[in-house]
């Protein structure tokens, strides 16, 4: 099953299957490499948006926090993580 | 080799703790200033080795690769490779890393050394690192990643010593080696594989992350609950500003009436003492004044930054940003704004996307920024009663200018929405940001900061408001009244001249000639509107006893009707006046084009604003 980072629950760690790479900046895609995030990866959605929106997504990588928009997130497929 | 004094640079990701590591090292002997032909700070210091050889620092701009995303880390990356200009390359680099995040901060690390200057690394944040539950292997790590690594505490001055020994040693070992390779850059995804390949290594255990971290986000990030606790936190601190401030107020206002008696005391009636009583002290002082709001309101900003609190603001900011087309980033340059508008627009340089970037340095004038609190409060001060709403605790003073703050906020997300689908029209804005931990903002970090900020104020203070405050007053002195004329001196007076001239433009919004008068030298910074209605009425009320123990807003409440002082509050919201602000717009966008649009715009609206107060106040028969 393939889900999209910008839909997964909140607070369940999730691997990064596929970043779809050619729909974003080339700026966009370094930073999110810079973030660290890349295939392969686990990551946990924590937060997400406030009162009046669902944007942006607060997210954990390793032992960072960053935080993207839900359009970046749309872009990247989560499975679950290997048990 | 040469006998230079050293350059050793710090460099590191946003968020490694490189400043307070800059600031333990070099104390309050610091120098800011701009990159030549950018406007990046250019933070230096000086420091010395352990056997007082000097050495100089400089803190590079944040950044996570040597591949830039903004224009700080252009400067970085070109300090770096010795390519910035009317900058030597440095002679060492120190790598500041934070401990508890090695996996990320490693890969910038990693093409740091790649380079092949002496380098050393700085473990920083070892402390909260371990807090985290984290054990690291320094020796590991160094040799893993074959430069020395020295364990530092910067807010506890912890390594500091080992720190500058470490680098001196590195210096040394280059001199006698030849370096002559630089190895090609290695992929992001290689990089990243090598950073997480040594982290480990070097982590002996970890427990879980950051869970005092996480347990107070579910409550500060919380949809609905976060949202209010940033709108208490922004209500409490502009409560604070006009609550808190009261006291040293007094102080200061009693300290320049202390002065103006010595000097009355000590110089005969004349020029001189009517230049340093009514010109120099009423003008420059009715400014340095408000000195103390500034503080509160800059000490509250620096702390919310500080703590990490600021990106959580900016997360929940980001929501209603989107919708006008910005992005929570913007949020933290507008905040800012509300100190001073100047380091706001320069901070909207880590805003990557051009069109967002533009339209945050338009609408940064609107948020109320501290020049404009001199005039709120006078006025406010003068006309609105000082009474609590219903029996409340709230202020109906501090709720007015509350409303004030709300305006200029309001007014800029419209402005926003319509310029980004105008003149500013691009694709929507992203928002990527890294989330710091929370940590105890450092009183000592704090503090230079706040000394800074206060030595800024007091510079315009003692240049700009003190050169047009003496102009202002000699315009207002000569020519002198003949003796037995009805004319007032003030309107005698040749500034009194020019006034009646723009008294006719701005009449149709309930402007009297005061105010006319007060908004020419307002232009070259909104508080001079304060100083020149003060240095006006002490010339008027001359050697009239009766007139000269009057404040400056019980003779306001005599001249000006309520819904006259409601539309020069109304005024304030909007006018871009303020030459700083315009300086620094023609540079950030290198033009004359959107500092002259912002200025039109803002006028516009600062006649429309005043003229709807004035007309509808009047209607309900405040005229």
């Amino acid at each position: 099953m393939n889900a999209k980072l910008d839909s997964a629950p909140l607070g369940v760690a999730v691997r990064i299957s596929r970043i779809d790479w050619d729909a974003m900046s080339h700026d966009e895609g370094r930073r999110l490499r810079e973030f660290g995030l890349m295939e392969g990866i686990d990551v946990t959605p924590l937060h997400r948006g406030s009162l009046f929106s669902r944007d942006p997504l607060a997210l954990s990588v390793g032992r960072m926090q960053v935080i993207i928009r839900a359009r970046q997130a749309a872009m990247i497929e989560v499975a679950p993580t290997a048990p | 080799m040469t006998a230079a004094i050293p350059t050793i640079a710090l460099v590191g990701n946003p968020n490694a703790g490189k400043s307070s590591l800059f600031n333990a090292l070099t104390g309050a002997r610091q120098k800011i200033a701009n990159y030549p032909g950018v406007t990046v700070e250019r933070k230096a210091g000086h420091a010395s080795f352990a056997d007082g050889r000097p050495m100089s620092l400089i803190d590079l701009p944040g950044s996570y690769s040597l591949t830039p995303a903004s224009p700080d880390e252009a400067v970085t990356r070109d300090v770096v490779l010795g390519q910035q200009a009317g900058e030597r390359r440095p002679d060492a680099l120190v790598v500041v890393v934070d401990a508890a995040n090695l996996d990320n901060h490693l890969c910038f690390a990693l093409e740091l050394i790649a380079l092949g200057l002496p380098t050393v690394v700085a473990l920083n944040m070892l402390d909260l690192a371990e807090r985290d539950g984290l054990t690291l292997d320094p020796a590991i790590l160094s040799r893993e990643l074959g430069v020395p690594v020295v364990p530092t505490v910067a807010v506890r001055k912890r390594g500091l010593a080992d720190l500058l020994a470490a680098v001196d040693g590195a210096i040394l070992t280059h001199q006698l080696e030849t370096h002559d390779h630089a190895d090609p850059p290695p992929s992001d995804a290689a990089l990243h594989q090598r950073a997480r390949a040594i982290a480990r290594a070097a982590t002996l255990s970890e427990t879980p992350v950051r869970r005092w971290t996480q347990r107070v986000d579910a409550v500060l990030l919380h949809p609905a609950l976060g949202f209010l606790i940033l709108l208490a936190l922004m209500f409490v601190m502009f409560q604070g500003v006009y609550a808190w401030s009261e006291a040293p107020i007094g102080w200061i206002e009693g300290g320049i009436a202390a002065l103006q008696e010595a000097v009355t005391a000590a110089l005969p009636d004349g020029f001189l003492r009517g230049l340093i009583i009514e010109g120099i002290l009423g003008g420059v002082g009715s400014v340095i004044v408000f000195l103390p709001q500034i503080l509160i309101l800059f000490l509250f900003i620096l702390l919310l930054e500080a703590s990490g609190y600021m990106t959580r603001a900016a997360f929940l900011m980001d929501g209603i940003m989107a919708k006008v087309g910005l992005s929570g980033r913007g949020f933290i340059p507008l905040l800012s704004s509300f100190a001073c508008a100047v380091p706001g627009i320069m901070a909207t340089r880590a805003i990557p996307d051009a069109k967002d970037r533009l339209t945050t340095i338009l609408i940064a004038p609107l948020m109320t920024c501290s020049a404009r609190l001199p005039v709120y409060t006078l006025i406010i001060g003068a006309f609105i009663p000082n009474t609590n709403v219903g029996g409340s605790p709230v202020g109906l003073q501090g709720l007015v200018l509350f409303g004030l703050y709300l305006s200029g906020i309001v007014g800029a997300l419209v402005v926003a929405l319509v310029l980004r689908r105008t003149v500013a029209k691009g694709n929507a804005a992203g928002f990527m940001m890294e989330m710091p931990r929370y940590q105890w903002p450092r009183l000592r970090d704090v503090g230079i900061a706040l000394w800074q900020r206060a030595w800024i104020f007091l510079r315009r203070a003692g240049t700009i408001i003190f050169v047009t405050t003496i102009a202002l007053w000699l315009l207002l002195s000569y020519p002198k009244v003949p003796e037995g004329s009805s004319e007032s001196q003030v309107d005698y007076s040749v500034a009194g001249r020019i006034a009646s001239g723009l008294e006719v433009v701005v009449a149709p919004i309930g402007f009297n000639h005061d105010i006319a008068l007060a908004l020419i030298p307002a232009m070259a910074a909104r508080e001079v509107a304060v100083s020149a209605l003060a240095t006006a009425n002490a010339i008027e009320a001359g050697d009239d006893e009766e007139a000269m123990a009057q404040s400056l807003s019980e003779r306001l409440q005599g001249r000006w009707s309520i819904a006259t002082a409601l539309a020069f509050l109304a005024w304030f919201v909007f006018a871009p006046q303020c030459i700083s602000t315009i300086a620094i717009t023609r540079r950030e966008t290198n033009g004359w084009r959107w500092p002259l649009f912002m200025v039109g715009y803002l006028f516009l609206l600062a006649y429309a604003a005043a003229g709807i107060t004035y007309w509808t106040a009047v209607a309900f028969g405040l005229g």
